[in-house]
């Protein structure tokens, strides 16, 4: 058999293995998405793609369909979690998190099953999604990702998950989430139904910190954050944090820019201490603020 | 270069090499079209005595045939039906280098497939791309993802083995639509009987 023949068979045996996990999403008008059942009763797809918080219903890859129950959700990594009864749905076959390479071909699938072809175009560390989530590494793929293919598995050539492909995070590229994250927020969702994210409840502004500022915080930062904004009867407020506040350090470290603070805040849960510097009147000032819970915004 | 040979390669380059030899032998039955005005779109041929398929929608007047050798033929028009979008065309040529057919119906969602055509006037492009989903009933179009151009039309889809299984045909949401074989045996057919059939 010549390789090119034997590669095409392994990757439609490997689109028909991992295919046997693999739903289609009824839970939005129109076009539905795809889910995987990635862990027993429990499927996970692309929260942009749920609409309808009641009436969620899933196909199987035979054609039956079964009621789901959205088990949870979290916009920040664009997962969400549905419950299922069906005992006897195969389940995904999740590969090693770490073993994704630059160039390594992969697939994307959608219900049906439906196939696209490509390879991980480039890795990249940690990163913070723009509606605030926190994703183990930056998975950019060079495939298209057709209509419907969001919450849908990508697999390897052996067809084991190595993520969940959405369009939801980004209009420039095509990207995946990691098997890490998926594993990580599907519990916390199966656990709390939602992912606990801190809130400080101010809005800050980057200032340049005077010499003489600088010479009495710790570490010596150049820049603070000014208090502009704060949220009435916010975690920040009940602190006693003033308006004109400058922020200059958070458990004993310089801030370094207010997205930086924000990152800083949005990967502790709710309810977790945080002892913040802040200049008032020249003079720096320990606060202690109890993070609250990040209001959820209207979808 | 024996079999011993090749088996001792590193499996890359044995596959850089298949694809590259299959790409070749596609690239040999593939045509271009041309029209009044330049170039119109690929073609396939089907038999060695000259018989050329295409779209119709690629054959809209008197139009010639350019061989991968350089070779150039006025073409006749023999049927050509824009439902189908399929049109058949002679040549006055023959032990022409002619394709082998494949199974479309057969085909599974990932497997390999490849196009060659003459996108925007590119002499004899290949894409590679995988089958979308898996043909089911009697559908009317293969679905691969490859990125096809215009000028593509007409041209083959192969499977990994080299086999034609269609006739490029349009793109439509990102996806490469081809007319699979089968439809055009059944487009020969008609035509043969059409022919057989005294006027």
């Amino acid at each position: 058999m010549n390789s090119l023949l034997s590669l095409s068979n392994d990757l439609a045996s490997a689109v028909e293995h991992a295919a046997r996990a693999i739903v289609t999403v009824n839970a939005r008008p129109r076009l539905p998405s795809t889910g995987v059942h990635w862990r027993p009763g429990i499927v996970v797809t692309a929260d942009h793609t749920v609409r309808t918080d009641e009436e969620v219903t899933i196909t199987r890859p035979d054609g039956r369909t079964a009621p789901a129950a959205l088990a949870g959700r979290d916009p920040g990594t664009d997962l969400a979690v549905l419950r299922i009864t069906d005992a006897d749905l195969p389940l995904a076959d999740v590969a090693d998190p770490a073993a994704l390479k630059v160039g390594q071909m992969v697939l994307a699938l959608g219900y049906g099953p439906r196939a696209s072809w490509g390879v991980v175009s480039a890795l990249g560390g940690r990163w913070r999604t723009w509606r605030g989530g926190e994703i183990d590494q930056l998975v950019r793929l060079d495939l298209t990702l057709y209509p419907g293919f969001s919450g849908g598995p990508l697999i390897d050539v052996a067809g084991r998950v190595v993520g969940i492909s959405t369009s939801g995070l980004s209009r420039q590229h095509e990207l995946a989430i990691p098997a890490s994250t998926v594993t990580r927020v599907a519990a916390e969702l199966c656990e709390s139904g939602r992912v606990s994210r801190g809130f400080l409840g101010v809005g800050l502004h980057a200032v340049r910190l005077p010499e003489a500022a600088r010479r009495s915080t710790t570490g010596g930062s150049e820049i603070g954050l000014i208090v502009v904004s704060l949220e009435p009867d916010g975690p920040a407020a009940r602190a006693g944090l003033l308006l004109g506040d400058v922020l200059v350090a958070i458990d004993g470290q310089p801030v370094t820019g207010a997205d930086d603070l924000q990152a800083t805040v949005a990967s502790r849960r709710a309810g977790s201490a945080l002892a913040a510097t802040v200049l008032r009147g020249g003079t720096p000032v320990d606060i202690a603020i109890t993070l609250g819970e990040r209001p959820s915004r209207r979808r | 270069m024996s079999a011993g040979d090749d088996a001792a390669r590193p499996i890359p380059h044995r596959l850089d090499r298949t694809l590259a030899d299959v790409a070749d032998r596609l690239q040999r039955v593939t045509v271009q079209i041309r029209g009044p005005y330049g170039a119109m779109g690929s073609g396939v041929i089907w038999a060695a005595a000259g018989l050329i398929l295409t779209n119709a929608h690629v054959v809209r007047g008197p139009s010639a045939v350019v061989l991968s050798t350089g070779q150039r033929f006025d073409a006749r028009l023999l049927a050509r039906d824009p439902e189908a979008d399929l049109a058949a065309l002679a040549i006055g040529a023959g032990g022409l280098p002619a394709a082998v057919t494949g199974d479309a119906r057969a085909l599974r969602a990932g497997e390999i497939v490849l196009a060659v055509g003459h996108p925007l006037g590119i002499d004899s492009a290949v894409t590679a791309g995988v089958v979308h989903a898996a043909p089911r009933g009697p559908a009317r179009f293969i679905e691969s993802d490859l990125a096809l151009l215009p000028g593509n039309s007409g041209g083959p889809l192969a499977d990994a083995r080299g086999r034609v299984v269609g006739i490029n045909a349009m793109i439509s949401g990102g996806l490469a639509l081809a007319v699979p074989e089968h439809r055009v045996a059944r487009f020969l057919g008609a035509l043969r009987d059409r022919m057989a059939t005294p006027a």
